[in-house]
């Protein structure tokens, strides 16, 4: 619980459909602070929902897990040139993994959270689907989740929408009813993405190329802080128009750039060992309906499975950086997801 | 998370079923307590620093608190200072004496032990930053493997120190600090050194008058003795100069300001009273049940490793340290079976965090071990005793099955 209102919700609707509940909040991060603590004001307003629930609450402490499974494979990523997905590698590793396991050890059958998802039973396990409110599905950052896992999740605000989970906190008597929607990367203060990486690792400028005409266009001050699909600090080329990032090599130390037709792909690579697929293994000329960001849209795409694993869109989408995620989605069914992978790094020049 | 199965006892007062062993985190508040104080809750009570009638009796009242304290921890007749509590007495000592320094020009040498509570710690860190209007250097003493301070260390800090800052006894692992042989020390090599001990810990166990013999100042608080949470006193042996922390109406003789709550010292007052008289007794019963405690928990669980078992230390502490489980996971199910105990080391969130007292213990690798502080009173039966210690059996037992 993270004293918002979605699962501040999710309690209360599991509470009132009889289950014996207990509300966790996790510490996670210590950041800069004398006393370690963090995010009190966060746990102070989950306690209080958990009290107003009548429900018991505790405190977890898992800030060494995130450091390992979390923070540092964040600051490691950027190094090696990737724009990571802390949020999810948060869900997979502490959420529904650390968690999820002492959840199991101290005897509870569920783990609950306030996602926008909805896990489904079918004869060939559990499955994930979008959450009912389409503007707040969470499906994609949950998208790693396989039926071992979902068995044991409940997620019970994927059935309705953000009005529907605000009035009924309201309802509830809920001080924390109007509390905005956490954003951004939690253990960095909005903002201050560059300032953390830059007191974690090493910062090395890097050379703008044009990657149609091999011209130097200027020279960027960290090459670990562009992400594939920047526009921001990159400027024009000589034609007057706005030049976008392609690739970012850290050992070439060069940021490939072109204009924005020039750097849309039409086939993504991933990272085989990343993949998970949901219920049954996909094959090489499967259809699926891909989202490569949070908030995405989909895309159409074929998988391709070879020598490699890739995605073959219908259509030119804008470039994603590698070190995302992209969630795979059914044609026949598009709230269910089929699979997730994470974005490799593609070799420069193949759009 | 969702549990089915039974129902377990909420942590609601009076419930027969709580097996209640958290007595250092706060003791159990005693009737005689509150009986003592109810005069002074409702009706007119006057301020005691007026000068008619009403604030005059209140004003007796306050005094006859005052030297009750004084005579109990050994210190100068008018040498209370009543706090809002054991932190605030902490604060007080430490940015007192440092302040006290700074007017006359001078930049304190503060030397702690580094097991202090974070009142003593952090008010110490806290003076090491440089933007700050009182600033001070800082030592810090080491602390041997059974957590009690190196005097051979200790003496190497001492030059030049004006305040010496070192626990009676630590609260998390009990470890009972050799006060009247500091203070010897610390004289002999600072003659001006000023010699605080944090006694919020030893003061239910402990005759402050002879066991912290030597300290200048002594930090108390009222509610690890029974009586109410939020009054302390900080006690003065011999008169010290220091800056006050709050000023305004230069009430307690200069050193807190604000109107002093005399149902508070009261209660502070009464508490001293009871725990002192009862001290012999419920030191000699309470060592042996501890003892007991700490021989059914070696004999029932592997791999535990009870915490400065060679050192001395307090009568109702029980610490240990067990391989392979979880504090947060092991506090839980204890909880769960209605047993309240501790991880000994948390912050204001409730969340068990690394142990600096452990830590500087050395050699123990928080990460991979929990740790227990079953902590007990002279109300402590056996039975209670016996029933903790199957709690615990069995909750690592169902930890460490769910982890093979």
């Amino acid at each position: 619980m993270s004293g918002g209102v979605d699962s501040s919700v999710a309690a209360a609707e599991l509470r009132d459909a009889g289950h014996e509940v207990v509300g966790c909040t996790l510490r996670l991060w210590g950041g800069e602070s004398d006393s370690g603590c963090c995010s009190a004001a966060d746990v102070d307003d989950a306690r209080r929902v958990a009290q107003v629930l009548e429900i018991d609450h505790h405190v977890f402490n898992l800030a060494d897990d995130f450091d390992e499974h979390v923070v540092g494979p964040y600051v490691t990523a950027h190094a090696s040139g990737r724009t990571p997905n802390p949020c999810v590698e948060c869900n997979r590793s502490i959420k529904f993994g650390a968690l999820l396991a002492r959840a199991t050890r101290l005897g509870f059958e569920r783990l609950a959270t306030g996602h926008h998802a909805r896990v489904s039973a079918s004869d060939q396990g559990f499955e994930l689907r979008r959450g009912r409110d389409a503007s707040k599905d969470q499906s994609y950052v949950l998208g790693f989740l396989d039926s071992d896992v979902l068995a044991k999740v409940l997620l019970p605000i994927g059935t309705m929408t953000k009005a529907e989970v605000r009035a009924r906190a309201h309802a509830l008597g809920l001080r924390t009813a109007a509390k905005p929607d956490s954003q951004d990367v939690c253990f960095i203060p909005r903002g201050r993405r560059d300032g953390f990486l830059a007191a974690r690792t090493t910062l090395t400028s890097g050379a703008v190329v044009d990657r149609a005409t091999g011209a130097h266009l200027g020279t960027v001050p960290a090459l670990e802080l562009m992400t594939v699909g920047q526009r921001r600090g990159i400027g024009h080329g000589p034609d007057g128009e706005p030049r976008f990032v392609a690739d970012v090599n850290v050992t070439a130390r060069t940021v490939l750039v072109g204009r924005r037709g020039d750097v849309v792909v039409s086939e993504l690579e991933v990272d085989r060992g990343s993949v998970a697929w949901a219920r049954r293994v996909l094959q090489d000329g499967d259809r699926v309906l891909v989202q490569s960001s949070a908030h995405g849209a989909v895309a159409p795409a074929t998988l391709r499975i070879d020598a490699s694993t890739r995605l073959d869109f219908d259509l030119p989408i804008r470039p994603v950086a590698p070190g995302q995620l992209a969630v795979l989605y059914s044609t026949d069914d598009p709230e269910l997801v089929v699979g997730a992978a994470t974005i490799a790094r593609r070799a420069p020049g193949n759009a | 998370m969702t549990h089915t199965g039974t129902k377990r006892p909420t942590s609601s007062d009076g419930d027969p079923s709580l097996l209640y062993f958290d007595h250092a985190a706060t003791a159990p508040r005693r009737p005689e307590v509150l009986e003592a104080m109810a005069p002074y809750l409702s009706g007119t009570v006057g301020n005691p620093t007026g000068s008619h009638r009403s604030a005059r009796a209140a004003r007796r009242v306050l005094d006859d608190a005052r030297e009750e304290v004084a005579e109990l921890t050994g210190s100068a007749p008018g040498g209370v200072v009543f706090t809002g509590g054991g932190t605030e007495s902490c604060n007080l000592a430490v940015f007192g004496v440092a302040a006290d320094r700074a007017r006359r020009g001078h930049r304190a040498r503060l030397v702690v032990s580094s097991i202090e509570h974070h009142a003593v710690l952090d008010a110490a860190a806290r003076l090491e930053r440089p933007l700050l209007a009182t600033p001070a250097d800082v030592a810090r003493i080491p602390v041997s493997t059974d957590g009690t301070v190196d005097l051979e260390i200790a003496a190497s800090l001492l030059a030049g120190a004006d305040l010496v800052s070192v626990m009676t006894a630590n609260n998390e692992v009990g470890t009972i600090q050799p006060i009247p042989e500091l203070a010897r020390l610390a004289r002999e090599i600072a003659p001006d050194v000023v010699i605080h001990t944090d006694a919020v810990a030893a003061a239910p166990w402990f005759d402050l008058g002879v066991e912290a013999a030597g300290a200048d100042l002594v930090s108390i608080c009222a509610h690890k003795l029974g009586g109410p949470i939020g009054v302390g006193a900080l006690c003065f042996r011999r008169e010290i100069a220091l800056v006050p922390l709050i000023v305004g109406g230069g009430q307690e003789r200069g050193r807190r300001a604000g109107t002093p709550d005399v149902a508070a010292a009261v209660g502070l007052a009464v508490a001293l009273r009871l725990s002192s008289n009862e001290r012999v007794r419920a030191v000699a019963c309470t060592t042996a049940r501890r003892d007991r405690l700490t021989d059914l928990l070696v004999a029932g669980v592997e791999h535990l490793h009870v915490t400065a078992r060679g050192a001395r230390r307090l009568p109702g502490t029980c610490h240990v340290t067990i391989d392979g489980v979880s504090s947060e996971e092991l506090v839980f199910l204890c909880d769960e079976a209605g047993l309240c105990v501790s991880a000994a080391s948390s912050c204001s969130s409730g969340a068990a965090t690394r142990s600096h007292v452990l830590e500087a213990m050395g050699g123990t690798d928080a990460t991979t071990r929990a740790s227990l502080r079953l902590s007990m009173g002279a109300e402590t039966t056996d039975s209670e005793i016996e029933q903790a210690a199957t709690i615990v059996h069995a909750a690592v037992s169902r930890l460490r099955a769910a982890h093979a």
